[in-house]
């Protein structure tokens, strides 16, 4: 019945890709392109936030902390709602990580405070006497990055049609116009519920500390 | 039969001693109905094998091959025409018809889902917590409130419950003398109880102050003349007239929910809000654990 299906191994061959092919179409596509899209009412981060990400790169959160909370029970108990797809569109790169020596960070912003953190990273026994966490002081003296991240944002905008508004365009004048009206109050509200003079003072001062963008990329985390 | 079927016969026995040796041996409970199939699936795997591997071995002793050859052969190997066995055949047309169904129908719209999955585990996993704990003792209630205190709320209120020295709430006192006076003069509205906002400046000075001592020495004592202000909507004894508004004497279960559900901003600082967090009983487990702190 198939003989002249077997003397014909080119038409054969291209049986078998169309229906391994509609299978792909049907299971992977669908699921794929829906899943890639940001969720409703998902915001970019702030140049801020983006220089916060760059901290929790640069001191190597994802060693110990992943940011992927998986949909199973015991872990929405803990952590809160399993993590989405969708909530990752504007991670370039998404730090999912793979490794939980620490708690899971993924909606750390619903249930930690920037006073919280400031003690955590200052002294993390002094909040949470068995931890392992080593102290990351560096980041109350180290100035953030704000003018790469701003880069980066203007960058993401363009190739990626990141939804940024007008405040972020490729120019030094445009870079310093968004640091002093939009980073610097952003960084001030943290710094004042940080609850650390010394932060405050430098923040006052026009310098933005690494702690105060690690704690705000943290915050947005929800 | 042939001595390859006896043998085949004999060896798939031996298997099923063997295994009701190991069932013996590690207690296993065939009343349970999964243990009971696996073990009527060994058999039935044991005896197919060996009684289908016998019959072709026997039957390739003596069988030839017969029918009508095909038109090509491949180096002189060639290939009868014969048609399929009828049992491979109806099992090659099912799966056919099943591909069929699966592609168009059965995967695209009506596909597993693991979030379907998790929605079902949580459903179960709640009925039988609820279940089980509907008239739970003070004891289960404290251990349950404990295990849930020291992974949820322990990294801001401490271990201990003592606020990590005033970085949270102390839950060794209900409330200090600084913070009655904060709400007294502010007025507060936060947590949403049936009776609704406090208004700013109730008491003030001299008043305002023996009201915060009196609150924060747990009420004990005779009452000042301002209390009876508080009184008014707190209840005499201050536990929060029934739930219509905050007890000012122990964390009670309303205290609880409701500072979970809205979160608190007061003068020490900023707790978000964790709704849905909790089922009801684990909202009593921590009350009651949170009670216990209580000098």
């Amino acid at each position: 019945m198939f003989h002249w299906l077997e003397k014909n191994p080119f038409l054969f061959a291209v049986g078998v890709f169309v229906v391994i092919a509609f299978a792909g179409l049907v299971e992977i596509l669908p699921s794929f392109t829906n899943a890639a899209r940001p969720i409703k009412g998902l915001k970019p981060y702030t140049v801020l936030e983006l220089a916060g990400k760059e901290v929790y790169k640069k001191d190597n959160c994802i060693a110990c902390h992943s940011q992927l909370i998986r949909p199973f029970k015991a872990e929405t108990d803990r952590y809160g709602k399993y993590s989405l797809s969708g909530e990752y569109a504007y991670d370039r790169p998404f730090l999912w990580g793979s490794k939980r020596t620490g708690p899971d960070l993924h909606r750390v912003g619903n249930y930690r405070t920037p006073d919280w953190h400031a003690n955590h990273m200052w002294d993390p026994k002094s909040v949470v006497p068995a931890s392992i966490m080593p102290a990351y002081k560096h980041q109350f003296k180290n100035l953030a990055d704000l003018e790469t991240a701003y880069a980066e944002a203007v960058t993401v905008k363009k190739v990626f049609n990141t939804p940024y508004g007008d405040d972020i365009q490729p120019s030094k004048a445009a870079f310093e116009k968004y640091y002093k009206e939009k980073a610097l109050p952003e960084a001030l509200k943290i710094a004042k519920a940080m609850k650390n003079k010394d932060v405050l003072a430098m923040v006052q001062q026009g310098k933005i500390p690494e702690i105060v963008a690690l704690i705000a990329y943290l915050e947005h985390l929800k | 039969m042939n001595s390859f079927v006896v043998k085949a016969l004999v060896l798939a026995g031996v298997l099923i001693v063997g295994t009701l040796v190991v069932i013996k041996q590690m207690h296993v409970d065939l009343s349970d109905p999964v243990n009971m199939i696996t073990f009527l699936g060994a058999i039935a795997i044991a005896v197919l094998a060996f009684g289908v591997a016998a019959k072709y071995m026997g039957q390739m002793k003596t069988d030839t091959a017969t029918g009508e050859l095909a038109e090509e052969n491949w180096d002189g190997i060639g290939e009868y025409k014969n048609e399929l066995p009828a049992g491979w055949a109806y099992s090659f047309l099912g799966v056919m018809i099943w591909a069929i169904w699966y592609f168009l129908w059965g995967y695209p719209l009506n596909a597993y889902s693991q979030i379907g999955e998790y929605n079902q585990e949580v459903k179960n996993y709640n009925k039988k917590f609820e279940a089980i704990h509907k008239n739970a003792s003070p004891e289960v209630l404290k251990e349950m409130g404990e295990s849930i205190f020291l992974v949820q709320c322990a990294p801001c209120h401490g271990e201990t419950g003592d606020g990590l020295s005033g970085k949270a709430q102390d839950f060794e006192h209900r409330m200090s003398k600084k913070q009655v006076l904060a709400v007294l003069k502010s007025g507060q509205h936060q947590l949403m109880y049936p009776l609704g906002a406090m208004p700013a400046g109730l008491a003030s000075g001299q008043q305002a102050e023996e009201v915060a001592a009196y609150v924060a020495g747990g009420m004990k004592g005779k009452a000042p003349a301002a209390w009876a202000t508080c009184a008014g909507c707190h209840g005499q004894d201050g536990t929060g007239n029934g739930g219509t508004a905050p007890n000012l004497k122990t964390y009670d279960v309303t205290l609880v929910q409701h500072v979970l559900k809205h979160g608190k901003t007061g003068i020490i600082g900023h707790m978000p809000a964790f709704p849905g967090r909790f089922t009801p009983v684990q909202e009593k487990a921590l009350a009651a654990y949170l009670q216990t702190l209580k000098q």
